[in-house]
């Protein structure tokens, strides 16, 4: 009797606890992932772009969306620790650029769709051979009253870019044979420009946000130590002068950024009143996906990412919820498959690459027969949930540089047979793969343990691989230990990784495809590596990077850029596999959403308004 | 003026057990194959140059051995360094501990509150119905594992939306009245607080019942009994007073985990304490920010102790005849 009294309490106790999961969790269940594919519909609106208005004297950027209300607020987060500074100047990673550049404007933006050089803080510009001269807009001001002028830009240019003061990546990025390029005050409301030779990727470098002079320039004043600390995290937000849409109102550490909209921005809408709509934008700082998704659910988050298994459920749940969910395309993510190509000896005398495996990762036909045999629309389907796009080319799918000209192909392990047939490999009676001298084909296969999208790429790698006969040995390991390899000591065979290229910039990848980049890792130099031995493909690339930095019009730089494409097209030291697409849901209060593959879905935050 | 001569030998008693602490520690983080670069060395946008500048000013081109001998320097004379972002680790720990604190003393105030009465009945109403249901809830607390639990509770507040998904404060916080801030603050404390506090008042709990069970069972009780005095005196007098003896030393423990014990929970419901802090660090290497925890918790268990051996003192005289 009293052991039946234990009993009951405890069923009691553990029913009760899971009751409310297990019951509210079954419907979500009952749909399963088999309805995403034909959501794969990639969402697209055309943007009205915003225009040059004068109003009393003052040049205002007009927008052309549909008027909307003032007030409210829109809930957005961030996953991982936060940011690490509010100085746009000293950020280096994603979340402190975010959230610095939401509150500084430069002088140049990107248009949404077309990937184009649009004006923002600059009235309009012109580029002529290596002078590049801005005109500014005349009367707007910084949140503090004070007016936006050439001063700031001169200042931000000369006294903070081009003198080295925090983060230098985007001025070692301009630096053309040692020199820099100068920067000069026509009037109070133009500037001038000028690269040593003509640079094209130069204009998208005048996206970098302008600091108020009479705010930045007594950090400068008091050098490059002291300015690494300026405007950090524990700055109070009242110390903050800001050109942006919004300005920060409140940084709760491990929880929030708070940002207040700025009454003085110089965009406006079709009534002439000022921007932005929203009265705060919030981001909230969540340590993991789940809590972001929980969080999300749970109706304290307006706009989310969604990836994987997600978005099934998120198109289910989109029926009877109040958000909507927006496919923005294919993202500048790329997966890919890398192999050694390196030849060289460390300084004890030992080759990098073991002689044998060299000979194999060198012959084309073998990359080739490597690139035939794996089945991307498999992998995009089994490990993406289909939320993602097979890819080809070195430039991303969402590339304004993008060679549309080299095509897609399926597996065909029967071409794949044929190319290492001609290299002289063969299979033993018990089907194992050869090469001509013997060798049996085994080699690692490398990427980053926890990474839960890589491993399962590579195990489905190492199975197609083994249709050919070869034996893959595939090594998760931590991702320290991997860039270790990658950079450092140079002893790996085949890599899974991932870089993020920029859609607008293909310059940005040079320091994957030069031979002496940080980042070429089929190939790695160490640095100040001084002997030419350089792959006559490899010089090929050199030469076409460096020509198509310097040429300036469009239409000749994509040339070059083709060129380079349909180079790592056919040489593949990367084989491509595919591009994650990016998933976005958003409340559907949220009016004046014109979401883009190159934007996101809040890039025109200042238009979006909480419509009745 | 012995308790001073005392607690002076125990502090400098530990001084060489801080040294050895923090030299195993610091090996221990360096050697792992952890580059806190690694990220940046992964960006195609970061440049060599950056990239040596970083090298330098976090000083990892130099021997561990120097690299020990700087950070022991400063430590000693009060500077904890700067965290692999460049921000002052003091700071830092500042801006976290007051949000640990809080939960945790909350919790140990609870369950001590709790814990400790509902032991003393237990004890008192031994094999009743009444023990019976307590060491059933307890087992079931005891069993339990904290992130599972948390876990739960979460989704338990995502499906009703009673409660906030984690974190300390809401979003609208600072333009709530004080009343309201208060409000804000202990709703969202009420989940975290339930997970820990039902893990530790179990144990606290059966340790309480425990003692005095076995007091109760010695002669002087039996003896205080014979002598006819009052039940209440006996077990609140003569009883309790020996029972609580090993609760003390338990206090001390407590005290060590103070800044440290919660912070599985901490990451869980996201909040904004240490523990998601130093978790943070040590998946980043973050040298400087994990030493100064770690000794911070060394630290703080020897100041548990001291507290503890110090209070022992004054309760059990025969501590003070013996040790002192």
């Amino acid at each position: 009797m009293k052991k039946l009294g234990y009993v009951v309490l405890i069923v009691i106790f553990i029913g009760l606890f899971l009751h409310s999961c297990i019951n509210i969790d079954n419907p979500d269940t009952k749909n399963s992932s088999l309805t995403t594919t034909q959501n794969n519909q990639i969402f697209f609106r055309e943007y009205p772009t915003q225009i040059n208005v004068n109003e009393n004297g003052i040049d205002y950027l007009q927008s052309q969306a549909p008027v909307g209300i003032f007030g409210g607020t829109l809930i957005a987060s961030t996953i991982g620790e936060g940011p690490k500074t509010f100085n746009p100047f000293n950020s280096k990673d994603n979340i402190s650029s975010t959230m610095s550049e939401i509150m500084y404007d430069g002088l140049l933006s990107t248009h949404p769709t077309t990937g184009q050089p649009i004006p923002k803080l600059a009235k309009d510009f012109s580029v002529n051979g290596n002078d590049y001269i801005i005109h500014l807009r005349k009367g707007i001001k910084w949140s503090d009253g004070r007016l936006i002028t050439a001063d700031d830009v001169i200042f931000t240019w000369q006294n903070i870019i081009f003198d080295g003061f925090g983060n230098t990546s985007t001025r070692d990025s301009m630096i053309i044979d040692g020199e820099l390029p100068t920067v000069s005050k026509i009037d109070n409301y133009t500037v001038k420009f000028t690269t040593p030779k003509p640079f094209a990727p130069f204009i998208r470098n005048l996206s970098t946000p302008i600091a108020p002079k009479h705010i930045f320039e007594p950090a400068v004043k008091k050098g490059k130590e002291y300015f690494d600390t300026f405007l950090s995290t524990n700055t109070p937000p009242e110390n903050f002068v800001t050109s942006g849409a919004f300005k920060i109102k409140e940084y709760v550490p491990a929880q929030r950024v708070v940002y207040e909209r700025n009454p003085n921005y110089y965009i406006i809408n079709k009534n002439n009143q000022k921007l932005p709509y929203l009265d705060k934008l919030v981001y909230l700082i969540v340590g993991d996906v789940n809590n972001e998704v929980l969080k999300f659910e749970g109706g304290e988050l307006d706009v989310i990412g969604l990836q994987g298994a997600n978005v099934a459920r998120f198109k289910e749940m989109e029926k009877h919820g109040n958000f909507e969910v927006y496919n923005l395309g294919p993202s500048t993510g790329t997966m890919f498959l890398s192999l050694n190509l390196n030849n060289r000896k460390n300084d004890k005398g030992n080759y990098y690459v073991n002689p044998v495996k060299q000979k194999w990762f060198q012959d084309k036909n073998f990359r080739q027969a490597l690139d035939y045999t794996i089945d991307r629309k498999n992998m995009v389907f089994n490990i993406a949930n289909g939320l993602g796009a097979p890819l080809y080319t070195a430039e991303s799918l969402n590339s304004i540089y993008l060679n549309k000209n080299l095509p897609a192909y399926d597996k065909d392990i029967e071409k794949a047979k044929a190319l290492l047939e001609k290299s002289g490999f063969y299979r033993d009676k018990k089907g194992k793969l050869h090469d001509k001298y013997n060798n049996p084909v085994e080699f690692d296969l490398y990427t980053n343990a926890g990474n839960a999208e890589r491993e399962a790429i590579g195990v489905m790698v190492k199975q197609d691989l083994e249709d050919l006969g070869m034996k893959v040995n595939f090594k998760p390991v931590e991702f320290n230990t991997l860039v270790n390899k990658l950079v450092n000591t140079y002893d790996w065979d085949l890599v899974i990784m991932g870089l993020t290229g920029s859609p607008l910039e293909p310059n940005g990848g040079k320091n994957v495809w030069m031979s002496d980049g940080t980042l070429h890792m089929f190939n790695q130099r160490p640095a100040g590596y001084l002997k030419d031995d350089r792959f006559e493909w490899e010089k090929n690339l050199d030469e076409l990077f460096v020509k198509g930095a310097l040429a300036t019009d469009f239409n000749s730089r994509k040339k070059f850029y083709d060129e380079y494409q349909k180079i790592a097209y056919e040489e593949k030291p990367f084989i491509y596999i595919y591009s994650p697409l990016v998933i976005s849901a958003i409340r559907t209060k949220f009016k004046n959403l014109y979401p883009s593959m190159l934007g996101g879905l809040t890039h025109n935050i200042e238009e979006i308004y909480i419509g009745k | 003026m012995q308790i001073l001569k005392y607690i002076l030998k125990r502090i400098l008693q530990s001084i060489p057990l801080l040294i050895i602490v923090s030299l195993i520690s610091f090996f221990i983080i360096r050697l792992s194959p952890v580059d806190p670069l690694a990220e940046l060395r992964l960006n195609p946008s970061v440049s060599q140059e950056t990239l040596q500048k970083e090298t330098q000013r976090l000083g990892l081109d130099k021997p561990i051995i120097v690299q020990y001998g700087k950070w022991a320097k400063s430590f000693v004379k009060g500077d904890l360094g700067i965290t692999s972002n460049g921000e002052q680790v003091s700071t830092k720990l500042k801006e976290r501990i007051p949000n640990t604190l809080l939960l945790t003393t909350i919790v140990i105030l609870l369950t001590w509150l709790v814990g400790i009465p509902i032991g003393i009945i237990a004890a008192l109403n031994w094999k009743s119905n009444l023990d019976r249901i307590l060491t059933v809830l307890t087992s079931i607390g005891m069993a339990i594992p904290s992130f599972f639990f948390a876990v739960l509770l979460l989704i338990f507040a995502v499906k009703t939306g009673w409660f906030p998904i984690g974190g300390l404060t809401s979003s609208d916080f600072l333009e709530k009245s004080l009343l309201g801030q208060i409000l804000d603050i202990s709703h969202h404390l009420v989940l975290p607080v339930t997970v820990l506090f039902t893990l530790s008042l179990a144990g606290l709990q059966r340790q309480m019942r425990a003692n005095l069970l076995d007091v109760l069972d010695s002669d002087y009780v039996k003896f205080a009994r014979a002598k006819g005095l009052s039940e209440f005196k006996v077990i609140y007098k003569h009883a309790l007073r020996n029972a609580v003896n090993p609760m003390i030393t338990l206090l001390g423990f407590e005290f060590a985990g103070l800044l440290s014990g919660a912070a599985l929970t901490e990451y869980v419901f996201q909040y904004p304490g240490l523990g998601r802090l130093i978790l943070e660090a040590v998946l980043r290497s973050d040298i400087n920010l994990v030493m100064a925890s770690l000794m911070m918790g060394a630290i703080m268990l020897i100041i548990g102790n001291l507290i503890a051996d110090i209070l022992l003192i004054i309760t059990d005289p025969r501590i003070r005849r013996g040790n002192v």
